[in-house]
């Protein structure tokens, strides 16, 4: 090989690895955040409800807290090269989309869009092609999201909140009604997708079990 | 529609897009590594003809020219995959892109070796990949290019052993012995920041090491008799033609296309 030619990529190489250093060091600092707020949120299942509003704002702090690592991560990222760098952060983003949208489940009832997501998290949109929110990942957010609703259901009728498993079962269903539209192909998202059933079936269960005890009142007919 | 439902049509076509595009890519990559390994083909068939010169061209300009000719299908395939690859896509999909691509660059490299003996460049790879005004259909990765170019040793271990039965054979494959050899010591910088390419150099290793004891018995058998190596070659090729017309009743070339495939070429 040319020495020159040699040298360029050898130039090149260094650079790259320097650069995967550099982002290494802010998906440490993403990992740790999204673990925080899985532990925080873990609590959700044992404080009574009057309690929830709290822990909500408290998590929402350290979901805020990930929009400056998500800049420096946009700043690092070359143009063009999102996708070439985006496994290594994978996992934390996922675990962000689902505390996202959790906070909004437990404070507003209601799905939290991809755009609000995209905004809770500080993704801007001129960032598009070095850092963004992917729909794959999204959807994948929302699965974490209904798998933990599915055991919240369960901990909420131990903890005296009846009426929970019945709000749960129509935001599930929802969600599911919605997977049923994408052509998924059999991927990792696929998989999970096809998981949900189990879930929709222990949320069912639980509120086939305290609507036979009359523990529960009968859903208002959806709206929309 | 409820706005969930609103939400998810919009990913839907999104998603559809996006696989519609992938398989399109996987196609076109395949249809790339077909027209690749073809190529890699007809460099061994041609640069094997026992027809020194032909329009003032040896074997080896006259393989090159042809595989050349051949990788202009693939480089019109990249042409049209273009707009599929444009911005940020390029590496969304280099997954499904890579493993046509790699197969692209060594078909590419054996050819500019035959034609050249030198090893391809980085930049003259990417030439290959650009329209009329040089401007790139996408940027070609220092991954594919190294992994491209190791397995290009394996192609030169075919070529020069086979090449032993033919005129001058021995002397090329001393050349590429150390060209081969070199290469081997160029890439082992690379391995800790190319994946894949340490698994890569120990089958370029072997296939060195294939090299090297073709051209210890050519050393030790040649060193028996003071003779130069084309009065070698003279009494080899006489052996040749006489034994090849008792056996087949006629005269027929020593190494005819006959035979040349892969179980003959895995040493």
């Amino acid at each position: 090989m040319d020495p020159h030619d040699l040298e360029n990529l050898n130039t090149a190489l260094d650079h790259e690895a320097q650069l995967r250093e550099k982002i290494k060091e802010q998906v440490v600092d993403l990992d740790k955040k999204a673990r925080t707020m899985v532990g925080m949120l873990n609590k959700v299942h044992s404080i009574p409800y009057s309690q929830v509003a709290g822990l909500v704002d408290s998590v929402y702090l350290v979901l805020r807290s990930t929009n400056a690592p998500h800049t420096a991560l946009a700043d690092l990222v070359p143009p063009n090269q999102f996708w070439r760098w985006k496994d290594m952060w994978t996992n934390s983003l996922r675990t962000s989309v689902f505390v996202a949208a959790f906070l909004e489940y437990l404070s507003k009832g209601t799905l939290i869009s991809l755009a609000s997501t995209s905004e809770a998290l500080g993704i801007l949109d001129e960032w598009k092609d070095r850092f963004t929110l992917p729909i794959e990942d999204y959807l994948h957010g929302l699965i974490t999201l209904v798998n933990e609703l599915s055991r919240l259901a369960v901990n909420a009728v131990t903890l005296g909140n009846f009426q929970e498993p019945v709000r749960i079962s129509i935001f599930v269903k929802d969600i599911f009604a919605g997977f049923t539209m994408l052509n998924l192909k059999n991927d990792q998202l696929r998989r999970r997708f096809d998981s949900l059933k189990y879930d929709m079936k222990k949320v069912e269960e639980v509120v086939y079990d305290v609507s036979l005890r009359k523990l529960a009142q009968p859903p208002d007919p959806p709206s929309g | 529609m409820t706005s969930t439902a609103a939400i998810f049509d919009a990913f839907r076509q999104d998603l559809d897009e996006h696989n519609d595009r992938r398989e399109r890519l996987i196609k076109a990559s395949r249809d790339v590594t077909n027209i690749s390994k073809k190529a890699i083909f007809l460099l061994h068939r041609i640069v094997l003809e026992n027809v020194p010169a032909l329009d003032g061209l040896t074997p080896a300009l006259r393989a090159a020219k042809a595989g050349n000719e051949n990788l202009r299908q693939v480089q019109q395939i990249y042409a049209n995959m273009k707009e599929e690859l444009v911005g940020d896509r390029f590496w969304r999909y280099q997954h499904q892109v890579s493993p046509g691509l790699q197969e692209y660059i060594e078909a590419l490299s054996f050819s500019h070796f035959l034609e050249h003996g030198t090893l391809i460049s980085l930049d003259e790879v990417q030439q290959t990949l650009c329209d009329s005004k040089g401007a790139p259909y996408f940027p070609l990765t220092i991954s594919d290019y190294m992994l491209g170019l190791s397995d290009l040793t394996g192609e030169l271990m075919r070529y020069s052993i086979s090449g032993l039965t033919k005129r001058g054979g021995r002397l090329q494959a001393m050349d590429t012995l150390g060209f081969v050899r070199n290469c081997k010591a160029d890439f082992e910088a690379f391995t800790p920041y190319v994946r894949f390419l340490s698994k890569k150099q120990s089958v370029t290793a072997q296939s060195l090491q294939k090299i090297e004891d073709a051209v210890y018995a050519i050393v030790v058998r040649s060193s028996e008799y003071d003779l130069s190596p084309e009065m070698l070659d003279d009494i080899v090729s006489q052996t040749f033609s006489s034994s090849s017309a008792d056996r087949r009743g006629g005269r027929r070339n020593a190494d005819s296309e006959d035979g040349f495939d892969d179980e003959n070429m895995s040493f």
